[in-house]
């Protein structure tokens, strides 16, 4: 997954040190030549002055030494000149011992020549008259110089380039980050939504995500207001449909019944076969699961209402007891896990000798639930089967033999994971990992 | 005992009041929440069943009125809503038990006799053991030392009433108010007939009169 800081920031670095690097060669190419050529004017000033010099005396023609430019005269002293005449050819004593090649075109050469003690030489020549005989005159300048300082300034511009890219790339990262806030702060709220700290998204302040937010609460409501008329609706379903069969319970306890036996009998086992189904189904179709993300469980105000209610259910003296965290949330709708709960509760209350204890933990990897009790427990190679789908774990005390198998509906539909073990209790305990969301 | 039922189902009304009338309670039959919030707190019930639905009002709201004006009769919540967090919620507004429909009626009743012990300070047994005797309120028979005493069911109901009112004084009227329901005659001569012959089969000593002021169960020595 890319982000779009990391994006952004690439695009500019390279956009930057392309377009830098092309300004920096380009206008120190574009100096060089306006100094080479501004060098050429002084250079052919230089070549016609040693054509000044060029005099005929009597023992032939000859270069007039004093007119001459002094740095010629002193050896490497940057300033060289090279005269052909008539097949003559005069060297400039500045020279020395080094050779210098005449070169065969005029005008300013391309080349830099190599010079004597590593100089660089900017060569200019050009063919004159002189006297009647044809002279060929190349002057030459030490370019070393001006090579240094553009070497300093390429050095200085790499530095400043650099120091402005970072500052620029910094200057960018701040900016990018400060248009993204809005975009990290809804990310941070679907985060708690997600973990069910809050339950609706607040509205940002910027107006292209104004939509998507809205757009978000909006499916929130409409999922959350769905999910009640439904289990409104269910509730309206099974009270149409309980209230009779709770009629057909009691009419059967009839004299007219007891008188028939058999027939109260199978009549009685049918009824409950229509309960049971009823009562699962129900149950089934209450269930949130995954739907709603801002859905959560506060322990603390929960639980004890909970453990309360099951004290005076099962009113024989249980120690029921439950430890968690403070402020502990569980991200599952309240309803869910009350009845999970609930029914775990129930159950253990009911094989209990004197103590049930619940156990919620929010550990790295998953949510612990755990409820165990002092009871016989389960044999291990028997909770296997206790595990499997409808099978009544409380077959020999009151209830309806449903209360595991809506635990493992709502387990299913948590994506958790259930386990029975042995309690240090000396009973059951039932331990239910529910996976963190990832962040 | 005196019980008030709240059911808007006549179905169930009718087949709970005939059940409730065998075991021996004095049933008072309401449909309306309106009424229930008023008769509940206005006659002496010494349990009330109460279905959530009610047509007028809110069975969890007439609970809360109850005991919000302090009354503090035991109420068995029973409805067909029986998730959780509805027991928690009708627990939380007051009820003292919450049953679920459809249900065994021998459910209800153990429930009710359960809540009855509980409210006049006894400990939940399969009998009720009181001064000397041994109640089985599903059969309806006594036993003294072992042996076995045959009841009427208006003894039954008398003596029921004096076992969970164990060493309390009790007037005429309010043991007719509790024996019997709002539209049955009320006698006192019946009364005194039904203490006689209780003692007549467990001692005189087994209640006390207190003259001009009512009677004592202090069981048998």
């Amino acid at each position: 997954m890319g982000s779009i800081q990391r994006r952004i920031g690439l695009a500019l670095l390279i956009s930057l040190l392309l377009a830098g690097g092309l300004l920096a060669q380009g206008s120190l190419w574009l100096f060089d030549r306006g100094l080479r050529n501004y060098l050429q004017s002084d250079l052919r000033d230089e070549a016609e002055s040693l054509l000044r010099a060029i005099v005929r005396k009597q023992s032939g023609v000859q270069l007039e030494a004093q007119t001459v430019d002094p740095s010629f005269h002193r050896p490497y002293s940057g300033r060289y000149f090279l005269i052909d005449i008539d097949g003559q050819l005069w060297r400039s004593r500045s020279l020395w011992d080094h050779e210098l090649g005449m070169p065969s075109s005029s005008g300013l050469q391309e080349q830099l020549q190599g010079g004597p003690q590593g100089q660089h030489l900017l060569v200019y020549c050009a063919p004159f008259k002189r006297q009647g005989l044809p002279v060929r005159i190349c002057v030459a300048q030490d370019y070393n110089p001006v090579l240094q300082a553009f070497t300093r300034m390429q050095q200085f511009a790499l530095g400043f380039g650099a120091g402005l890219l970072l500052l620029l790339l910094l200057a960018q990262r701040w900016a990018v980050r400060s248009a993204l806030r809005p975009l990290e702060q809804v990310r941070q709220q679907l985060q708690q939504l997600e973990q069910g700290r809050r339950s609706a998204l607040e509205l940002v302040t910027v107006s292209e995500l104004q939509p998507l937010v809205e757009q978000i609460n909006q499916l929130l409501r409409h999922t959350e207001s769905t999910l009640q008329r439904s289990r409104h609706a269910l509730g309206n379903l099974g009270h149409a449909l309980k209230t009779p069969l709770a009629v057909l319970f009691t009419l059967l306890q009839r004299d007219e019944f007891r008188a028939h036996e058999a027939l109260r009998q199978s009549l009685h086992e049918q009824l409950l076969q229509v309960r049971k189904r009823l009562e699962r189904e129900l149950g089934r179709a209450r269930l949130a699961g995954e739907v709603l993300p801002g859905a959560h469980f506060n322990c603390a105000e929960e639980v004890p209402a909970l453990l309360d209610t099951l004290r005076m259910i099962h009113s024989r003296g249980l120690q029921l007891e439950w430890q968690g965290e403070t402020g502990l949330r569980l991200p599952v709708d309240r309803e869910d896990t009350l009845e999970l709960l609930g029914n775990l509760l129930d159950n253990a209350c009911k094989w209990a000798a004197a103590r049930v204890q619940l156990t919620i933990q929010a550990q790295q990897q998953a949510y612990v639930l755990q409820v165990e009790d002092d009871g016989p427990g389960i044999e291990a190679s028997e909770r296997e089967q206790v595990l499997q789908r409808g099978s009544r774990l409380d077959e020999e005390v009151a209830g309806h033999g449903l209360g595991l198998a809506i635990v493992r509906d709502i387990v299913d539909s948590w994506g958790a994971r259930l386990t029975l073990t042995q309690s240090p209790l000396g009973g059951l305990c039932v331990r239910i990992e529910l996976p963190r969301k990832a962040a | 005992m005196r019980l008030l039922l709240v059911e808007d189902s006549v179905e169930l009304a009718d087949s709970l009041l005939a059940e409730l009338g065998r075991h021996g309670y004095a049933v008072d039959w309401l449909a309306d929440g309106r009424d229930a919030a008023y008769q509940g707190i206005s006659e002496p019930y010494d349990l009330i069943i109460l279905d959530l639905g009610l047509p007028g009002r809110p069975g969890l709201e007439v609970l809360r009125e109850w005991r919000g004006k302090g009354s503090n009769t035991p109420v068995l919540i029973l409805t067909a809503r029986s998730s959780w967090a509805e027991r928690i919620e009708g627990l939380k507004a007051g009820a003292d038990d919450y049953l679920s429909k459809p249900f065994h009626p021998e459910e209800l009743l153990l429930r009710i006799q359960a809540l009855l012990r509980r409210a006049n300070g006894l400990s939940n047994q399969p009998e009720l053991v009181v001064g000397g005797l041994q109640l089985d309120e599903s059969e309806q028979r006594v036993s003294l030392n072992g042996q076995q005493v045959e009841l009427t069911a208006a003894e039954f109901r008398l003596l029921r009433y004096f076992m969970l009112h164990n060493g309390q004084l009790l007037s005429k009227s309010q043991l007719s108010d509790h024996l019997y329901d709002g539209e049955s005659e009320r006698d006192s001569n019946v009364l005194e007939v039904l203490v006689n012959r209780l003692r007549s089969k467990f001692g005189k000593a087994v209640i006390e009169t207190r003259r001009g002021q009512g009677y004592r169960f202090v069981g048998v020595r």
